[in-house]
């Protein structure tokens, strides 16, 4: 079994990424799409808000009405093109989000600092969330059924409301907690490049160590796929957008952290 | 503009254009204060914590 994070850059490529899934059954994928729930927001006259946090990383600051079109373009829109495509090729899918189950359990970023104008400052969290609990009950009922699953990344908060929680940290934990074989992470890009190098292999301390002279976005990527690896899970960060992405990537393409 | 320090009692300036929210070091004692509006006016409260994690 295994879990395979699709980043919302990698969209576009689902219809490779699914014919190569028809031979890696069963599996769990996370999806992104991000950049439609802006594309929608936009089209629905709701702006979005990015912030940035005082170590430079950059992120989407989800108000009500952001929330609204998260649930409906991720659990709804990506979450059901996804499932049909796999169905198209004859695989068992069923696509939930966190909320459902539930599976993902959050809490409330209750105030979150960011920059503006070069000044620190501390705002209201946002419907944003960190993962605290997962549970897999109901997860392992559809796999053990035959069933695929497909997951946007959407939690249910401790107070009961819709939270919207990062992709690879929903990944990251449901793979902590179902101990697939595999995590594969696939983005925009080959694996972890060092000095125009492809990183091919490290281990979850070397992974932590190489974190922190990485960009944002691939730091935080890396520190979580140490905290997989740690748990026992072979983590591979790789590309989507290639023609068999996950064959690819247990082939051996991309970074790969390895439990030690 | 100007707000007293709630732990050491010096003044610490504050920006003609500052928000509530916004976060000032004490140049006397060092310690992070957040900005807060109370009847139109802009006062200083010792900041709580707030760790820094890589969620959307």
């Amino acid at each position: 079994m295994m879990v395979v994070k699709v980043g919302g850059r990698t969209l576009g490529n689902i219809p490779l990424i699914a014919r190569d899934l028809v031979g890696h059954q069963p599996f769990v994928l996370v999806h992104g799409g991000g950049d439609l729930v802006t594309e929608y927001s936009k089209r629905m006259g709701v702006e979005p808000r990015i912030v940035t946090s005082p170590s430079g990383i950059r992120s989407r600051y989800t108000d009500e009405r952001e929330l609204e079109v998260f649930v409906m373009v991720l659990a709804g829109k990506v979450n059901k093109e996804i499932v049909s495509s796999l169905i198209d090729l004859g695989v068992g899918a069923i696509g939930i989000s966190g909320v459902d189950g539930p599976t993902l359990i959050a809490e409330r970023k209750r105030r979150i600092i960011v920059v503006e104008r070069g000044r620190r400052r501390i705002i209201p969290g946002g419907y944003t969330g960190r993962i605290e609990e997962v549970r897999t009950d109901h997860l392992r009922l559809l796999l053990d059924s035959g069933y695929n699953v497909v997951m946007a990344p959407l939690a249910r908060g401790t107070q009961g409301e819709m939270l919207n929680v990062d992709g690879d940290q929903a990944a990251s934990r449901l793979s902590s907690a179902l101990k697939p074989d595999y995590l594969i992470m696939l983005s925009d890009v080959e694996g972890v490049i060092l000095d125009g190098e492809l990183v091919s292999r490290l281990t979850p301390e070397e992974a932590e160590e190489l974190a922190v002279r990485l960009g944002a976005g691939m730091n935080r990527k890396l520190m979580m796929a140490a905290d997989v690896a740690r748990s026992g899970v072979r983590v591979v960060i790789s590309s989507g957008l290639v023609d068999e992405p996950i064959t690819e990537a247990l082939n051996g393409a991309g970074t790969h952290v390895i439990p030690s | 503009m100007e707000a007293e320090c709630p732990i050491c009692g010096s003044p610490v300036e504050l920006p003609d254009d500052v928000m509530a929210g916004e976060l000032l070091e004490c140049p006397s004692c060092g310690a992070t204060l957040e900005v807060y509006e109370q009847d139109g006016t802009f006062l200083l409260r010792e900041a709580e914590e707030i760790g820094e994690d890589w969620g959307e």
